[in-house]
């Protein structure tokens, strides 16, 4: 495990390179790709992320990795719809609006800056009126 | 242009990078947590040096035996002793996962959105997909739409929905698809269901009805 700052930096743009490349390479940036996948017409994305699910699953249970806090929180279901939409329309995980600028679809510029202004709204909005624990996820 | 990857290859890729950061970093890799703390940047950094003034292990030590002495109004044990009454067996509470004490630095977060769009940029050219265009492509276009301004405030608002919603729901298809779903947790599996469900629906409409 690493214990600097400096090997901490190396594993995050190591994993980012791989990331960016296999979303790439999947083709998840290719909005035509996406609605199959969401429409069933072709199984191959859906396949590859299930899959992946499929292989981390087993290679955590066999490693013995902690499975941490699963508090079923409020804010889960309502967020998870509205991030459903948002990406069937938009084509945009927070990760693949990334993926497609590098593909030379420029206009994802627009998605990233939505993807910027729901993430700061959501943090206001939820310190102000709705008070949910939003969970931990990605820290 | 070459085709793209076989279901298997991606699988392969997606589990290789969600296993390395866990095993490495011994924290879930996760996409909208990275946005969101960068995003709040000026809190972040606030929070890891209140965290670095804190790194001292006796410091910290210290601070806790003060605070439960506080608590509880009992003296404080020396920093580094176990707690001197044993709790009786059956009600000694499951041990507790060893939680990160830290989130990631901010830094590794911004250089892991920074090397997406590097890692991307590299399958476009290597692939032969890299063009610039002005338009998100044929799919797109019939699909959504072929104007170009409501393509902006599709994209825009379809954002904003992503952004909020992942956050409000603590996590994307990362951060719960992938790490929070590998490691079998119920609210990732509810998560990745919602979304994926919704969007399900929402494709239909845009394939068939719009």
């Amino acid at each position: 495990m690493v214990r600097t700052r400096g090997g901490f930096l190396l594993v995050a743009i190591l994993a980012g390179l791989v990331l960016g490349f296999t979303l790439s390479m999947i083709g998840f940036g290719d909005f035509a790709q996406l609605n199959a996948m969401f429409t069933f017409q072709d199984l191959r994305m859906l396949f590859a992320f299930a899959g992946a699910v499929g292989l981390i699953a087993v290679t955590f249970l066999l490693l013995r990795v902690r499975r941490g806090t699963s508090r079923i929180h409020a804010g889960v279901v309502p967020g998870a719809i509205l991030f459903g939409a948002g990406w069937a329309v938009s084509g945009g995980c927070p990760g693949i609006p990334l993926v497609q600028i590098s593909t030379g679809y420029l206009p994802a510029v627009f998605t990233i800056a939505g993807v910027a202004v729901g993430i700061r709204m959501c943090r206001w909005a939820n310190g102000r009126f709705f008070h949910l624990d939003r969970g931990s996820c990605g820290l | 242009m070459s085709a793209y990857w076989p279901w298997w290859a991606g699988a392969l890729g997606l589990a290789a990078v969600t296993v390395f950061y866990t095993l490495t970093t011994d924290r879930s890799l996760g996409l909208s947590g990275a946005w969101d703390r960068i995003l709040h940047w000026r809190e972040e950094r606030e929070i890891e040096r209140m965290d670095e003034a804190l790194a001292d292990d006796d410091a910290l030590a210290e601070a806790l035996a003060q605070a439960t002495a506080a608590e509880f109004g009992t003296v404080p044990a020396r920093s580094g002793s176990l707690p001197a009454a044993p709790v009786p067996t059956a009600e000694r509470p499951e041990p507790q996962p060893a939680v990160p004490a830290r989130p990631a630095p901010l830094v590794t977060q911004a250089a892991l959105i920074v090397s997406t769009v590097i890692g991307g940029l590299i399958a476009a050219l290597v692939s032969g997909r890299f063009q610039v265009r002005f338009d998100m492509g044929e799919g797109f276009r019939q699909l959504v739409t072929g104007n170009p301004i409501g393509m902006i405030v599709i994209l825009f608002a379809g954002g904003v929905l992503v952004g909020f919603g992942t956050r409000l729901a603590g996590g994307c298809s990362s951060g719960h698809g992938l790490s929070g779903c590998g490691r079998l947790r119920p609210v990732s599996f509810l998560a990745t269901a919602v979304f994926f469900g919704t969007a399900v629906a929402v494709s239909f409409l845009l394939w068939k009805v719009v």
